[in-house]
């Protein structure tokens, strides 16, 4: 798994790219839980991502539950066909909030 | 040899040597003689008149023991022809020299309490002095060798006569002793191999392992080479199956060989007679006409109906059949009727009937070997223990529920005491494809450490094999991730240290039993040596719940099929089934 860290218009764009997989999702959770502990905007870019398994999706899980309470917005953005039906098997698609593209999240404030 | 110094002149001391030189030759001679031999009874014959004419004795008589009671001749030579002549093992002087194991002089017979003078008076001659020492192995006596009356005017035998003797008799009985237990050999061989070919042809007997699908499963483990169990199955023409389980009363080749007739009687009858009550009665007739006195048996026969799901079937004196319904409810059918081969049938209603309909459920019959199998603390399994063996493992598939049951009972410890014969019938739950077929060259098996950094590698060769199959891009990403997280519940839950061992994964691809389905079935084995790990501590989460954990065993559910946990054949550590069905290619 690669990932990188951009802002953009005030967001902090977290891009992760490749498996996240039991071994990287330690790194991934790492990543958006310190993105997290700014108090600001985090987009997850998962266009990139080819394959996610649970530890992913529960790293994911742990960010999202960790920005409502902070009272941040966090967003998933041009989710993969691959991230998607993982979500959709943990009937998450639903919970998380998901853009299409990063304009689309920005445009919505989020 | 004489201790009396006095007589120790030159020229005796000169015979004396000779006669020693003389007495080894002849015990060389004769252990040669019944090294080379095969007729052990002329070189015993042979030896007795080369010991009568070295010792000088009139006449000799070599005894064998039979049966610890009687003394038999085997061979007599010079002035007595006794060949074949009897007395009873306690008698005469042999049987003096025999009970007590240790030679004997007698110097004068005639005034000797335990010489027997009949065979005087019947042959004429007159017995003046005996010469006797047994035939013997340490404490083992099998004869004796009496000798008759020094020759000439030498007087009665000496020490050093009987000390001959008894060397001379050692070396006889060795050789006997030998071709004795070279015979036994010969004949244990023969028994051995004429065993192991009823064992062979009684395997033939039973029906070969069901095929996948198939409603029926069945097995038998003999406890010895040849069985008393027996089952049988096979499909009749119109589609129904006829079915039988039987045990016959005894063990080994006896049982085994009324087994086998029974056996052959079911399956020749079974084919025209299809009614369960009357097929009984024809093989009951058929074995009281012909069976040894004493010897039954045990038999239930049975016609399962795929068409409307009934089980028909009639017990002979048998452990009552076991219905398990879907709901969970034992229900057993104790037997009405006699065994087989008792009485021959009077009315036409000696064997009744019963009809079972399967409705979801399964239909069980298995022999005492079962019931009275002992577990691991001693105690018999009995019919509960199979109850809640079965209950237990109710999800499984039909073959694996009775191989458990086997698996409690035949553990390599010799606890198997009895044949263990078990047929099982379950149409609702059709076995699915036994990992013990041969997977064939469109498996896949991929061994990899424990580890989360092989984790990739895993999947990237699975999905290589999944595409090899022609299987769509949509469902082997779902299958991979199934895989994936499967091999991920090992390393995180059962190997509680890193590296510390492997995982083996199996796939293959079963083409459906049912000719005109086009679906296919992947099968999927996730095994680990681990130790046990608790199913519920892998259960899938609840859906509402978002926290971490459990996800991935969800994922599984959802994705398979099938999930089952089971336990490895060889004992240790863990193992995963999973099966979906693939949908054709378009």
């Amino acid at each position: 798994m690669d990932h990188s860290i951009r802002e953009d218009r005030g967001a902090l764009v977290v891009s992760l790219a490749g498996d996240v997989d039991l071994e990287s999702s330690p790194r991934a959770r790492t990543v958006l839980l310190d993105c997290v502990g700014q108090n600001r905007t985090v987009l997850v870019d998962m266009s990139a991502i080819d394959y996610i398994d649970s530890s992913g999706v529960a790293s994911l899980v742990e960010a999202f539950q960790s920005a409502r309470k902070a009272g941040s917005p966090f967003a998933l953005v041009s989710v993969s066909e691959a991230a998607l039906r993982v979500l959709q098997l943990a009937r998450l698609d639903r919970i998380f909030t998901i853009h299409a593209s990063l304009d689309d999240a920005l445009a919505d404030g989020s | 040899m004489d201790t009396n110094g006095t007589e120790n002149g030159p020229d005796h001391g000169h015979q004396r040597s000779s006669r020693l030189a003389q007495g080894l030759g002849l015990l060389a001679d004769m252990s040669r003689d019944f090294a080379d031999t095969r007729d052990i009874a002329g070189t015993l014959s042979r030896a007795l008149i080369h010991i009568t004419e070295y010792l000088d004795a009139e006449g000799g008589a070599l005894f064998l023991l039979e049966d610890e009671r009687i003394l038999r001749c085997q061979s007599s030579v010079g002035v007595i022809q006794i060949d074949g002549l009897t007395l009873p093992a306690d008698q005469g002087v042999v049987g003096s020299v025999v009970q007590a194991n240790a030679g004997r002089i007698v110097r004068d017979a005639q005034t000797e309490p335990d010489f027997d003078k009949s065979v005087d008076e019947r042959t004429g001659f007159t017995t003046r002095s005996i010469l006797c020492a047994p035939m013997s192995i340490a404490d083992q006596c099998i004869g004796a060798i009496e000798l008759i009356n020094k020759h000439g005017s030498d007087g009665p035998f000496e020490d050093a006569d009987l000390a001959l003797l008894e060397i001379l008799c050692s070396s006889a009985a060795m050789a006997l002793l030998n071709a004795r237990l070279a015979a036994s050999l010969v004949e244990q061989e023969r028994m051995k191999r004429e065993i192991e070919l009823a064992a062979e042809i009684q395997r033939n007997l039973l029906p070969a392992a069901g095929t996948s699908g198939f409603p029926l499963f069945g097995f038998n483990i003999p406890a010895r080479e040849v069985s008393g169990d027996f089952f049988d199955y096979f499909t009749l023409a119109d589609g129904r199956i006829a079915w039988c389980l039987g045990d016959v009363s005894g063990k080994g080749i006896n049982a085994a060989l009324l087994m086998a007739k029974t056996a052959s009687l079911y399956r020749c009858l079974g084919k025209t007679e299809t009614n369960p009550s009357a097929l009984l009665a024809r093989i009951n007739d058929e074995i009281v006409e012909t069976a040894t006195r004493g010897m039954f048996v045990t038999l239930i026969g049975g016609i399962y109906d795929p068409a409307n799901d009934t089980v028909c079937f009639a017990n002979g004196g048998h452990e009552p059949p076991l219905y398990h319904s879907r709901d969970g409810i034992f229900h057993d059918f104790p037997a009405e009727a006699p065994p087989l081969g008792i009485l021959a049938c009077t009315d036409g209603n000696q064997f009744p009937q019963e009809t079972v309909r399967l409705d979801g459920g399964s239909f069980y019959v298995f022999t005492d070997g079962v019931t009275e199998g002992k577990l691991p603390n001693g105690v018999s399994l009995g019919t509960e223990g199979v109850k809640r063996s079965l209950a237990k493992d109710a999800n499984l598939p039909l073959d694996e529920r009775l191989k458990a049951i086997c698996r409690m009972l035949d553990r390599d410890d010799g606890a198997l005491h009895d044949d263990i014969t078990v047929l099982g019938i379950d149409a609702a739950r059709p076995t699915l494809a036994r990992r013990e077929a041969p997977l064939g060259d469109q498996s896949f098996t991929y061994r990899f450490a424990a580890r989360a950094e092989l984790l990739q590698g895993a999947r990237n060769a699975a999905r290589e094999y999944l595409k090899s199959q022609g299987i769509a891009q949509a469902p082997i990403n779902d299958i991979v991730l199934a895989v994936d997280e499967a091999c991920q519940n090992i390393i995180r839950h059962a190997y509680r240290d890193p590296d510390k061992g492997d995982i083996v994964l199996d796939m293959a691809l079963h083409t459906s039993a049912d000719p005109a389905s086009s679906l296919r079935t992947l099968v999927i084995y996730v095994r680990d040596f681990a130790p046990e790990i608790d199913a519920i501590t892998v259960a899938p989460r609840k859906l509402e719940d978002t926290r971490p954990g459990g996800l991935g065993t969800h994922f599984i559910r959802e994705i398979m099929d099938e999930v089952a946990y089971l336990r490895p054949r060889e004992g240790i550590g863990n193992l995963l089934r999973m099966t979906k069905e693939i949908p054709p290619i378009h």
